[in-house]
């Protein structure tokens, strides 16, 4: 028997459920009446910032090449009887995938031949081929989307920004390496890494869509083939100082309103933050940087911003940071009026009004991202990497308190260890 | 999907219901729809943003925003498109479902309401427009086009449209320029105001998980009752059948990649024809992992990361874009033309062309699990005088024979050639 556990939101009337298969994998599947499509994501913990690993018992550190993960994705997509689209070709379904930081996910959506699609994932990703020459082949392509996001001022920006503010994490290298470090991968390192990482004890399976939960489970059942015991490799972090390496990065590329991005970089440690954590840091920065925001006001009133202005939080194993970012004739007047309302908040903390409103606002939002089972199995996919879960997620938005929420400013946004990075028109 | 439902309010001016409970939220818009016209495009253009920012009743822009967070987080946005020679003016608000309000407020009610304001009781300052706000608008649309440069994919699609078309309405920029922009006055964005409301044809659509669409009906009947509505405005387009030179155009930039961009004239467009086996011969070509372009031009040749065609069934127009290292970009081109010949020749197989035909069913039947996709799909319908369903559209799709795809793909020429050649940085 399986040991199924249904996980239930009272508030929304939602339900998943979860099991952790014996392989290891762990499953989640989310039900959604009366939807035409299904989404299946089949993700491992293992993204662009893992090139440093060590053996259980040894001590010696392997060092692979940037890029490898999002090489490995690209080279997942063949299997020794053709490629992977061509398989989905035969089942109508859309199929695509993506690297991140800390994760590489492999996903479909279909509406119709569901267990033929899922049977072609699950074999796509557990069965790797890789030769002298299909992996060659990949390094054309790949030096083409290189070059793209390098020719991208809103990619470049972030990079710039990150290498600004991290000495050595690997979190300030590009995702996909460079053109130079993927001319050192073949059969052996891309082996090696899969071996170690594509381990069902590293992995997830979420689905959401129109279907039979215990028929769902069991079509997994019977598709997981178990990985080898080698226990997982533990990801080696270099140290990396709190403060940031420098407070400012320009760079000239042909663009014609520079494009910026502010940092704020925080402590981190190898443990992912709480949902609570998250949920706080999620109404500390509405308060601060939404529409309603007493910044966005004086931003707008002094014309330093437009619609592009947007705040992300980025969390993960030894990096935490806050990041402003948009497009602007002026990035320095915005840096200096964000500051400003960065060390009014700080003084002051959040006040009371704009805490109930953000509640209410964040929480609104966080319903309506259900409506996709697109969104929901790739939110479930990272929260499940990060220790975290769905509806505690939006439960603790409800939850968490001004006095928690407050104390939790103090750890953020310190205004002295911030970077600013600009893309300026050339001359 | 459900029932689509649609009540005239008044001339040329119609309200639309989609009832869908299976969503967590419902959306609200108005769509207009004005030819698009160098002497009045960055008025009309202006319109949807300045719009979408205050009313009457929330005159100030943090007080709208504060309203909006205090409904959960509801957004309320502007934006323009392009449909053929067809400016599309749209206003459009997401809301949370009234059933998972935490204090059992009627949020759909209100954000309607708002958006109905926004469009007939606007702020306005002695009879028009304030000054600020309207000059707000424009730097932000100005800034907006520039942004348009930055992202060199989008500006080397556009440069092509406006290069092919210099001589056809098509060719101008939704937004207009920055000098026309430049060059408004408050009375000339009042006066598209009007204009949009006793002239365009204007589509209000309601959908998702709403009880009674009554309440906005009633409430979009009342207001136009007070408009005095002039004969609406013909919307049609310009179809170019076939070229006969086709004219190369290149601009150098300092760039690690060049864009190859190539436009086409396709003859079949949706005002006068039936556009689905056109529709399935561009899929064929460049449109889906399956196609000739992906599998050629990337996979088999690696000379890019990304190459597809796109259809622009209501110009009637073809664009193949790819970006490429310079010194491939002849070969790419080559190849591209070679691969549009197979097509013509009628070179694929029934498998190739069922599994083209499974993909599109499969985008079809996904639309009715997006509010958003559902209102554009309609809208869209609605331009085009037609009342298909997504379902009604696979049905068609399925009739189209291999003979009726080849006989499409004759009609196909090239027209312009756009290159934005990247040249070596300076060291």
């Amino acid at each position: 028997m399986l040991d199924i556990r249904e996980v239930k939101s009272e508030r929304l009337g939602d339900s998943y459920y979860t099991l952790k298969h014996k392989s290891g994998l762990r499953v989640y599947v989310y039900p959604k009446k009366e939807h035409n499509s299904t989404f299946a994501v089949f993700g491992t913990k293992f993204g662009s910032i893992n090139t440093k690993f060590k053996y259980k018992n040894k001590n010696e550190i392997v060092t692979v090449p940037d890029g490898i993960a999002h090489y490995l994705e690209h080279k997942l997509f063949e299997s020794e009887d053709g490629g992977a689209f061509a398989k989905y070709a035969k089942t109508g379904a859309s199929a695509n995938a993506y690297t991140s930081f800390d994760m590489t996910a492999y996903l479909f959506s279909c509406t119709e031949k569901f267990d033929e699609s899922l049977k072609i994932l699950m074999d796509l990703v557990q069965n790797p081929y890789f030769t002298e020459e299909n992996v060659k082949k990949e390094q054309g392509i790949i030096a083409q989307e290189i070059k793209m996001y390098q020719d991208d001022p809103s990619w470049r920006v972030m990079f710039n920004l990150y290498r600004a503010m991290f000495h050595s994490h690997p979190v300030k290298v590009e995702i996909a390496g460079s053109v130079e470090s993927i001319a050192k991968i073949n059969p052996d390192n891309l082996y090696e890494c899969y071996n170690n990482f594509y381990n069902l004890n590293n992995m997830t399976l979420c689905i959401s869509g129109n279907l039979n939960v215990d028929k769902t489970i069991n079509l997994i059942d019977s598709l997981v083939k178990p990985s080898g015991k080698d226990p997982l490799p533990e990801s080696i972090f270099p140290d990396e100082p709190y403060e940031v390496v420098k407070n400012r990065v320009e760079e000239k590329l042909p663009v014609s309103i520079p494009n910026f991005q502010i940092g704020f970089k925080e402590k981190a440690s190898k443990e992912r933050l709480t949902d609570e954590e998250l949920a706080q840091t999620g109404i500390i920065l509405y308060t601060l940087g939404a529409k309603s925001s007493l910044l966005y006001k004086e931003l707008l009133d002094k014309e330093l911003i437009n619609e592009s202005f947007d705040y992300e939080y980025t969390e993960g194993p030894m990096y935490n940071f806050v990041v402003f970012s948009g497009e602007s004739n002026d990035p320095d007047g915005i840096n200096e009026v964000l500051v400003k309302h960065v060390k009014e908040l700080k003084a002051n903390g959040v006040r009371k009004d704009d805490f109930e409103l953000a509640k209410k606002a964040l929480y609104g939002k966080s319903v309506k991202m259900l409506n996709s089972a697109e969104s929901i199995t790739n939110t479930m996919m990272s929260l499940d990497f990060a220790n975290r879960e769905l509806f505690n997620s939006i439960e603790c938005l409800a939850k968490t308190s001004l006095e928690d929420v407050n104390k939790r400013l103090q750890d953020q946004l310190d205004v002295s260890n911030s970077a600013i990075s600009i893309i300026l028109p050339e001359a | 999907m459900n029932k689509f439902t649609s009540y005239s309010v008044a001339e040329g001016v119609n309200f639309n219901f989609v009832k869908d409970d299976r969503f967590k939220t419902g959306r609200a818009s108005v769509a207009m729809f004005l030819p698009l016209d160098r002497s009045n495009v960055a008025s009309n253009a202006v319109l949807p943003f300045l719009v979408s920012k205050s009313c009457s009743k929330y005159q100030d822009f943090t007080a709208l925003h504060r309203y909006l967070d205090e409904l959960y987080g509801s957004s309320v946005a502007g934006d323009v498109d392009k449909l053929g020679e067809t400016q599309l003016l749209t206003l459009s608000a997401s809301f949370l479902a009234d059933e998972y309000a935490l204090e059992k407020e009627t949020i759909s009610e209100k954000v309607t309401k708002l958006l109905c304001d926004m469009l007939f009781s606007p702020l306005l300052i002695n009879n028009t427009f304030s000054g600020d706000l309207v000059e707000q608008e424009k730097r932000q649309l100005i800034e907006l086009i520039e942004s348009e440069f930055n992202e060199k994919r989008i500006y080397a699609k556009n440069k092509c449209e406006e290069l092919m078309c210099k001589n056809e309405r098509f060719g101008i920029n939704k937004f207009g320029t920055k000098e026309s922009v430049s060059a408004l006055s408050p009375a000339d964005v009042y006066s598209a105001w009007q204009n949009a409301l006793s002239t365009a044809r204007i589509e209000f659509t309601v959908l998702g998980n709403i009880k009674d669409h009554n309440f906005a009906l009633d409430m979009f009947k009342k207001e136009f009752s007070k408009i005095k509505r002039e004969k609406t405005v013909d919307c049609a387009t310009q179809i170019v059948r076939s070229c006969k030179e086709p004219h190369t155009y290149s601009e150098n930039m300092n760039l690690t990649q060049s864009k190859l961009v190539m436009g086409f004239r396709t003859a079949i467009a949706e005002q006068d024809k039936e556009t689905m086996a056109m529709r399935l011969a561009i899929a064929i070509f460049g449109a889906t992992p399956h196609c000739k372009l992906f599998l050629n031009v990337r996979e088999k040749y690696s000379l890019c990361y990304y190459c597809s065609a796109k259809y622009n069934r209501h110009k009637g127009i073809m664009l193949v874009q790819s970006g490429v290292e310079t010194k491939n970009i002849e070969r790419a081109k080559e190849e591209i033309l070679n691969q549009l010949n197979e097509v013509k020749k009628g070179n694929f197989t029934e498998e190739e062309m069922n599994t083209i035909k499974r993909s599109l069913s499969n985008v079809y039947r996904t639309i009715g699990d997006y509010l958003s996709s559902v209102e554009s799909f309609y809208i869209s319908q609605i331009f085009d005088d037609r009342k298909s369903s997504p379902l009604e559209y696979i049905e068609k799709l399925n009739r189209i024979t291999k003979e009726e795809i080849v006989e499409a793909a004759q009609n196909i020429t090239l027209d312009t050639v756009y290159i934005l050649n990247g040249i070596e940085k300076e060291a």
